[in-house]
């Protein structure tokens, strides 16, 4: 079934194979991992949010204290946020998973994934130390459809990752939650403006604006190839989302730069004082970016 | 068998009195006597088997005297005589009489045998459990059943009668060359005797309540039945054919052609013609026929009489009986009969235990589950909804509800359309309630919620079930987790390979989740479970053994 690829029978056999989820941690436990790899690939492929059963939750318990760390952190992302609500101690076994295990891309996801979504949760972020945030350095590619991209484009995440007071991780963070897949919620998104009015305007922040802009710049191109394009790798996308997508991004670019030729203007009037040698090479390099982001973009 | 120990007994006093005469007799005169009243008439007859020495005595006294005075006898000269045998009625009469002798005595011989065997039926090893005794008791009963040991204690009562009618025979030859008057009462007498005693078979055979029963009858019952719609069918395929074969006859055609020189008058020329030609036609069209349909008669007759043989021994009902006696597997018969015979608890619980413990149900009857659904209501009482066991029998309720739940799910699998379910499912309809609620049944509510379900699924789908917190016993799980695929094959076949039943597929989830694991015999079947939902094909599955499906998946 998973070698046949097949979506929407991975999706209405998704109970029978999480079933298995439990068999799969105590395997990976005694060191054979085939199981398990076997059932994330299955989850990955059929491309759904819910790829989970409300049964297997009675078994987080015993996962979350007695799999392996690398167990623990792959199959989080199966278990539903309500659980993890009502049980703290979950989130924090699950953070001290995240701290033991080693990077790697796999790995990375799945933590970003459920970092992401735990984060949108008020009740339980608190429990989220900053070893976990550090992940979101890492900017892993996170698959089409997840809780991550669906929940952590929320107003709650972005004020969550804002008041950690880490720029490179606020990038990290904005770098990942805008993508073609999502559309940043409503609320997520006037509180993404802010940021970006607030946290990215000043000196020093021209890199940053810059990466953010060429972000964007990619994000919008890949939404111009189409629908048809798109729905290749996120099915139930519409043409509805990929118009809002679109606007909500272009204004994101916008802002950006509005803040991008703030800090020009301002770098301007600051070299009329400070002698050109002060200068650094730096910031050289992004007033160049940056004029060279206020050009009209290139057609796709 | 205690039927059969009171036959022989009656046997052995019958044929005792017999046998002291004969032994008695024996060393006398070096003959054989049947009984006391009979032994007088064998010694007379015995007699007669060999010169009388007063008749030489006589002789040879007849012989002095001619001598002495030739005048005695006139012109007849007294001579020696010479023996030549005894007379042919004696030695029929005797040969018959010893015949009657012989069976008898070969029926008392069989009669001391069987109360040998009898004996060593009755006798009960003490040692050993209840399951151990009640084997080595079934174990006993199959030897009965598979020996023919029914028609062999039947039988001496049988050859008693043979040799009754043998001593009839003998005196009324006897005494048929001595007196023909005295003869006619013995043979009158034997006769009523006989037709008597036909009468009473033919009773008994036509009749199986008929109170007259011989082993006659029922042995004729078992052989002359099942042939009598054979017969009928034979003859009137003889009737039927016999028309067709004679108007087909080279002679029908010969004497159909001569008919009509009837008509001509007597004087008439051509009847000479007509006469010569039917004496030369007829012994040739005779014989012709005698060959041609001759042989086809033999034929069908001869395939009939096949057909006959082999609906004989294919519908005689003794070898029918035993073949499906012996199907069904000795133990579980061994456990219905304690079930059903004891009323001891503890009997009950250690066949249960021992039916628990029997890993595969082929051969089962149907019937154990009506004796394992009665020991397990009897152990549980409703309050309202809510399922109480009885106080003191807990371990029993515990037992037979695993014993209940496996026989039942057997049955299910096997034959869905058994009465058997039907009548379980009614009786247990009126025990538990629709919505009962078994969680005061702290020990196996798991498995009676099973149990539950498997009668809701045959009346309205099942209710939704949790195993959260189950934690059988290793061989518990293993016999739920078995029944379970087996459950799991039916219903995804009767919803046409859609799904199975989600309760079945939690079981799977939460046994694979248990820490540590269960028996590799539970992961198998709970893999197969995980894996007929996902719709591989383990048809197999259904037949192995939670061994053989581990080693399978």
């Amino acid at each position: 079934m998973v070698e046949a690829n097949n979506p929407d029978e991975l999706r209405s056999k998704r109970k029978a194979v999480m079933a298995l989820l439990p068999y799969a941690v105590w395997k990976e436990r005694d060191g054979q991992p085939k199981m398990l790899n076997m059932f994330l690939r299955a989850a990955r492929a059929s491309m759904t949010l819910e790829f989970r059963w409300h049964y297997v939750d009675q078994f987080a318990g015993p996962l979350f204290f007695k799999a392996r760390p690398s167990a623990i952190v792959l199959t989080s992302p199966h278990v539903s946020l309500e659980l993890l609500i009502n049980n703290p101690p979950l989130v924090r076994q699950w953070a001290v998973a995240v701290s033991a295990v080693p990077y790697d891309e796999e790995i990375a996801r799945s933590v970003v994934n459920e970092l992401l979504w735990v984060a949108s949760s008020s009740a339980i972020s608190r429990f989220i130390t900053a070893d976990v945030w550090s992940w979101l350095k890492r900017r892993p590619t996170l698959p089409p459809t997840c809780w991550g991209r669906h929940l952590g484009t929320s107003s709650q995440v972005v004020k969550v990752v804002r008041g950690l007071k880490d720029i490179e991780l606020l990038k990290s963070y904005l770098l990942l939650a805008w993508s073609e897949w999502n559309t940043p919620r409503d609320d997520g998104f006037e509180e993404m403006r802010v940021s970006i009015r607030e946290d990215f305007c000043g000196i020093g922040m021209g890199r940053h604006q810059t990466d953010l802009i060429q972000h964007l710049d990619h994000v919008l191109g890949e939404l111009g190839w189409g629908l048809g394009y798109l729905k290749q790798d996120k099915p139930d996308l519409s043409e509805g989302q990929v118009q809002n997508m679109k606007r909500q991004y272009q204004q994101l670019r916008e802002a950006l730069l509005e803040i991008n030729l703030k800090t020009i203007a301002r770098t301007s009037s600051c070299l009329v004082v400070i002698p050109s040698c002060v200068l650094t090479q730096a910031t050289r390099i992004e007033s160049r970016a940056a004029f060279m982001c206020a050009l009209p973009l290139p057609c796709p | 068998m205690k039927k059969y120990d009171e036959d022989l007994n009656t046997t052995l006093i019958f044929v005792s009195v017999a046998y002291g005469t004969w032994v008695h007799v024996l060393t006398q005169s070096q003959a054989g006597l049947f009984s006391a009243v009979t032994s007088a008439f064998i010694i007379e007859v015995n007699s007669q088997l060999q010169p009388d020495p007063n008749d030489e005595t006589a002789a040879l006294l007849r012989v002095l005297i001619h001598k002495i005075d030739n005048t005695t006898f006139g012109n007849d000269p007294p001579t020696l005589p010479q023996w030549t045998g005894p007379p042919q009625t004696i030695v029929q009469a005797q040969a018959i009489l010893f015949a009657s002798l012989s069976v008898s005595l070969f029926s008392a011989f069989l009669a001391m045998l069987g109360k040998q065997w009898l004996n060593r039926y009755a006798s009960t090893d003490m040692r050993g459990t209840a399951i151990e005794r009640s084997q080595n008791r079934q174990r006993k009963l199959d030897g009965v059943i598979t020996w023919y040991f029914d028609h062999v204690m039947e039988s001496l009562p049988l050859m008693l009668q043979i040799g009754l009618l043998l001593l009839g025979c003998a005196l009324s030859r006897y005494l048929w060359g001595i007196n023909i008057t005295v003869a006619s009462v013995v043979v009158g007498i034997t006769s009523v005797g006989v037709i008597f005693y036909g009468l009473v078979v033919t009773a008994g055979v036509a009749s199986e309540s008929c109170p007259y029963q011989t082993p006659g009858a029922r042995i004729l019952r078992c052989t002359l039945l099942p042939a009598l719609p054979v017969i009928s069918k034979f003859s009137a395929f003889i009737l039927s054919k016999s028309r067709v074969l004679i108007r087909g006859t080279l002679c029908y055609r010969v004497v159909e052609l001569w008919w009509p020189g009837w008509r001509r008058p007597w004087y008439s020329t051509l009847n000479i013609l007509d006469y010569i030609i039917w004496t030369l036609l007829l012994p040739i069209a005779l014989v012709a026929d005698l060959l041609r349909l001759g042989c086809g008669i033999v034929l069908q007759l001869l395939g009939s009489g096949w057909m006959t043989y082999r609906q004989l021994v294919g519908i005689s009902r003794p070898r029918r009986y035993i073949s499906d006696h012996q199907a069904i597997a000795p133990d579980f018969r061994c456990v219905s009969w304690m079930l059903q015979t004891s009323l001891d608890r503890v009997v009950h619980l250690a066949a249960l235990k021992h039916l628990a413990t029997t890993t595969t149900l082929a051969g089962f009857d149907p019937t154990i589950i009506v004796d394992c659904f009665n020991t397990f209501i009897s152990c549980f009482s409703a309050i309202g909804n809510q399922m109480v066991v009885a106080q003191g029998l807990e371990q029993l309720a515990a037992v037979s509800t695993l014993c209940f739940f496996n026989t039942i799910s057997h049955i299910l699998v096997l034959d869905p359309s058994s009465s058997v379910l039907e009548v379980v499912g009614q009786r247990y309809a009126k025990v538990f309630p629709t919505h009962a609620d078994f969680h005061r049944v702290h020990q196996f509510p798991h498995t009676l919620g099973a149990i539950h379900n498997l009668f809701r699924l045959r009346h309205g789908g099942p209710k939704t079930f949790q195993w959260i917190a189950y934690k059988p016993s290793a061989h518990e799980h293993t016999i739920v987790a078995h029944n379970l695929v087996k459950l799991a094959l039916l219903e995804y076949e009767r919803t046409e390979q859609m799904k199975i039943p989600r309760w079945i597929l939690r079981f799977a989830s939460h046994s694979l989740s248990l820490d540590p694991l269960p028996p590799t015999s539970v992961i198998a079947s709970c893999l197969s479970i995980v894996a007929i939902d996902l719709g591989c094909d383990l048809s197999d599955a259904k037949s192995m053994t939670p061994d053989e499906r581990w080693v399978h998946i």
